[in-house]
């Protein structure tokens, strides 16, 4: 409300604008349609089949039919069903996970912001999470929480943390030193109350790119994870353990890893279309 | 081609080659290439071998390359690990059985039980010499078996191991051991005692140096990557072994391990997992071939310390809930045997009519936990957190979701889950594959972990099983009617007690290249190159 009063509240609802302009840009509108179709099918997935994603059968490795239109993987299961619920397990971990590494990341920004010694140990504590690859850092907390849904939403919150604690920073170290700030100080305003109501609002802009980039990433790390069996337990379904199971029939039941791979390189392309259309909305 | 060799005096020759020439030149070149690599590939083709007929003479030479999925770890020498491939390569054992469990010589020429079965009298090969050029005598024999009644080796066969009270040397090539009282069960220890080195045993538990009287010698080891094997050029066994050396490569990647063998890297491994073999079996440049010894008797196994699994209808409504013929086929590709006994078929254990008693019976599974009075339960169950290990324990939680078990998935990796059946430290339930059912049934119910029935995984004791367990133990012969009348009864305690839920019998699976001959396995899966070799 207050930054609405100052003089540098115009140039504010610029940048949404920016981003909506943005989205409409080829890069913005692809992104939205591959994102929306999938997290749709995901969605919807108890209306579009009836079957169980976790009911086995007699029938392994069958191919496309009637009652699969996908066929069945290994153990007999319906294919296209473990697809649609293995996305909505992604997107549930990942709409968990970021905006959770959003809101520490943010958080510890904040607090740097407040004293030369706090940013001291929180960029030296960003280093230290930056210091390992996001494989160790699976590894690392996996070893002590053992594999599952919750380990898997930590390590990509935590994997997330230095990057969004990065962005906000930066911003609140330029828009700290702006006039209005300045201004509301002068006012009398403390502090936190000049971090809080009149900087943090004026910083956040840039966390919407990351934000996508981190959902993009977000994926990618859960498929890693349930690739090397470290994720989500079975047998509920992922889009990472459902690539990694079909490994073994890459050869005789190439389908089994392609549908997929095509709905995970469809979510990753979009969030990436998406982060980079937002990007570029903002700078022009 | 001739235009570079007759140009070997440098630049100047080739402007004399029109661009034409030089096109023909290389087109020429790049089909001479092709055809060498056809040709290599003809050579290394195990199809084209196969097609020429098995019947070729032993070839001398060549390195065979042996795909494992785990290292070697040197602790575990003695105690039959995971990895015993390595075993008979640089060691010897005292006889080996035949399919038939018939005691052959080794390293014993001859050998005689006494009557009351308190001895056994064995006279040994006067030929053989340690890699260190060290002669092999009687003594040798009494620090082998010293050796396996050492807890810290962790042999599993140490209870039989221990029967044996005193040693009387007469000369160097003749021993008798004195037992504590007979045993059925003693030529399995001479299966599974390998024969080493006295001056360098500790080194070959710290794998700096192996040291036996076998066909290879030890030359080097790569953790994690490799061990490396040459001929031992003073072996016993006339002519042998045929091959220059063996490479054994450790592949932990199921699926890598699967590359290798199909692009002819790795000629021969027991690693395949059964539903990757069945995408082998049509394929002419490989031989499948399958061994009774008991790499993997499927189960489930119910530690009875936990309050929910100490009814024994609770385990028998689990062995009712399990299909165990979708298991054989979609887990294990069909290269299995359903069975609700340990017993493979060779067993003087086995029979047809116990290895059927449990089928898959959802009803009966359902009524039998009613009768507990078990309404909802829901167990943990570990497992091994291999992609094949995973499949298994998710067709086990489904079958017993249907019968209103919930399961809960804890996979495992593999040394954590030897360390807790080894420590007794298993959830309520839990899947692993076990051996030592390959040879005399006694050696299972004293070694085995999950089966001991001193102390076994599953906390289970009662004075009946004591009592058949060393009833059949406590005796010299090992096939007679009375001795298979102890066997029942303890496959009927197995049958009725259900701690141990068997599900199937895995033999090993060899895959090798049609061009490997001679290979064979002995009882306790130590691995035989004396007669291997790469033919043509």
């Amino acid at each position: 409300m207050t930054t609405l009063s100052l003089p540098s509240s115009a140039p504010l609802l610029r940048p949404r604008n920016r981003y909506v302009a943005g989205l409409l840009t080829w890069r913005g509108v692809t992104g939205l349609v591959l994102v929306g179709v999938v997290a749709l099918a995901g969605l919807l997935a108890p209306w579009l089949t009836d079957a169980d994603p976790d009911a086995q059968g007699a029938q392994a490795l069958a191919g496309p039919s009637g009652a699969h239109p996908l066929g069945t993987d290994d153990i007999g299961r319906d294919l296209l069903s473990r697809i649609l619920h293995g996305i909505l397990t992604d997107l549930s971990i990942i709409l968990t996970a970021v905006p959770a590494g959003a809101l520490i990341g943010a958080a510890l920004a904040l607090l740097a912001a407040t004293s030369r010694a706090a940013d001291l140990v929180v960029q030296r504590l960003f280093d230290l999470v930056l210091s390992f690859p996001g494989l160790i850092l699976g590894l690392a907390v996996t070893a002590i929480l053992g594999p599952g849904r919750w380990p898997v939403v930590i390590i990509i919150a935590l994997a997330e943390v230095p990057y969004f604690g990065r962005q906000l920073r930066a911003g609140v170290l330029v828009q700290r030193e702006r006039e209005y700030a300045l201004a509301a100080r002068v006012g009398g305003a403390g502090r936190a109350r000049v971090l809080l109501r009149h900087v943090l609002p004026n910083a956040v802009d840039p966390l919407i790119v990351q934000g996508a980039v981190a959902l993009s990433v977000g994926v990618f790390i859960e498929g890693a994870l349930s690739f090397l069996g470290l994720g989500v337990r079975p047998p509920q379904p992922t889009l990472g353990s459902l690539i990694s199971g079909s490994v073994a029939y890459l050869d005789t039941d190439p389908l089994l890893a392609a549908a997929p791979l095509a709905v995970t390189t469809a979510l990753v392309l979009g969030f990436t279309l998406l982060a980079e259309a937002l990007n570029r909305g903002a700078r022009s | 081609m001739n235009a570079f060799s007759a140009g070997s005096g440098g630049p100047l020759s080739l402007p004399a080659i029109s661009r034409r020439a030089l096109l023909r030149g290389s087109l020429a070149g790049a089909g001479l290439l092709a055809l060498s690599a056809c040709r290599s590939a003809a050579d290394s083709s195990p199809g084209a071998d196969a097609a020429s007929g098995g019947a070729a003479s032993p070839r001398r030479g060549g390195v065979l390359t042996v795909g494992v999925g785990v290292d070697f770890t040197p602790a575990l020498l003695f105690a039959q690990s995971a990895n015993s491939l390595l075993q008979r390569l640089v060691f010897n054992t005292l006889t080996r059985y035949d399919e038939q469990l018939r005691p052959q010589p080794e390293l014993a020429k001859s050998w005689e039980v006494a009557p009351d079965g308190l001895s056994v009298t064995l006279k040994l090969r006067e030929d053989v010499t340690f890699h260190s050029g060290r002669k092999f005598t009687a003594d040798d024999v009494v620090f082998a078996v010293k050796n396996l009644q050492n807890p810290v080796r962790s042999a599993q066969l140490r209870s039989t191991a221990l029967t044996v009270t005193d040693f009387r040397k007469n000369g160097d090539f003749e021993l008798t051991l004195v037992l504590a009282h007979p045993v059925s069960n003693l030529f399995d220890l001479f299966e599974f005692m390998i024969v080493p080195d006295s001056e360098s045993v500790e080194d070959a538990v710290a794998g700096t140096k192996l040291i036996g009287t076998g066909p290879f010698t030890f030359t080097e080891r790569k953790p994690g990557s490799s061990l490396s094997f040459a001929r031992n050029e003073k072996y016993w066994n006339p002519g042998r072994p045929y091959l220059d050396g063996v490479e054994i490569k450790v592949i932990p990647q199921a699926e890598t391990l699967l590359s290798s063998v199909k692009t002819g890297q790795t000629h021969l491994t027991y690693a395949v997992r059964g539903k990757d073999v069945a995408t082998l079996k049509d394929d002419k440049r490989f031989r499948i071939t399958q061994y009774d010894t008991g790499a993997g008797a499927f189960y489930i196994g119910a530690n009875l310390s936990f309050p929910e699994v100490q009814d024994k209808r609770v385990r028998q409504a689990i062995a009712w809930a399990i299909d165990r013929d979708r298991l054989v086929q979609q887990a294990l590709g069909g290269y299995a045997t359903v069975s609700s006994v340990p017993w493979p078929k060779s067993s003087p254990a086995y029979r047809e009519e116990d290895a059927k008693r449990y089928h898959h019976d959802p009803e009966k599974a359902k009524a039998l936990l009613k009768e507990a009075g078990v309404t909802s339960l829901s167990l943990p169950l570990a497992h091994q957190s291999d992609a094949g290990s995973t499949a298994v324990a998710q067709i086990l939680q489904y079958d017993l979701k249907q019968v209103g078990i919930e399961v809960q998935l804890q996979p495992v990796d593999s040394p954590t889950m030897q360390k807790q059946l080894i420590s007794q430290s298993m959830p309520a339930l839990w899947t692993l594959s076990h051996s030592f059912s390959q040879a005399h049934p006694a050696t299972l119910a004293v070694s085995a972990y999950p089966f001991n029935e001193a102390k076994n995984t599953s906390k289970f004791s009662s004075p009946a099983y004591t009592e058949a367990v060393q009833r059949a133990w406590n005796r010299s012969d090992a096939d007679s009617p009375e001795a298979k009348a102890l066997y029942q009864q303890v496959t009927d305690i197995l049958l009725d007690e259900q701690f141990i839920v068997d599900l199937a019998i895995a033999g090993l699976v060899e895959v090798a290249g049609a061009q490997v001959r001679g290979v064979t396995l002995n009882k306790y899966s130590y691995l035989n190159l004396d007669d291997a070799y790469l033919a043509g």
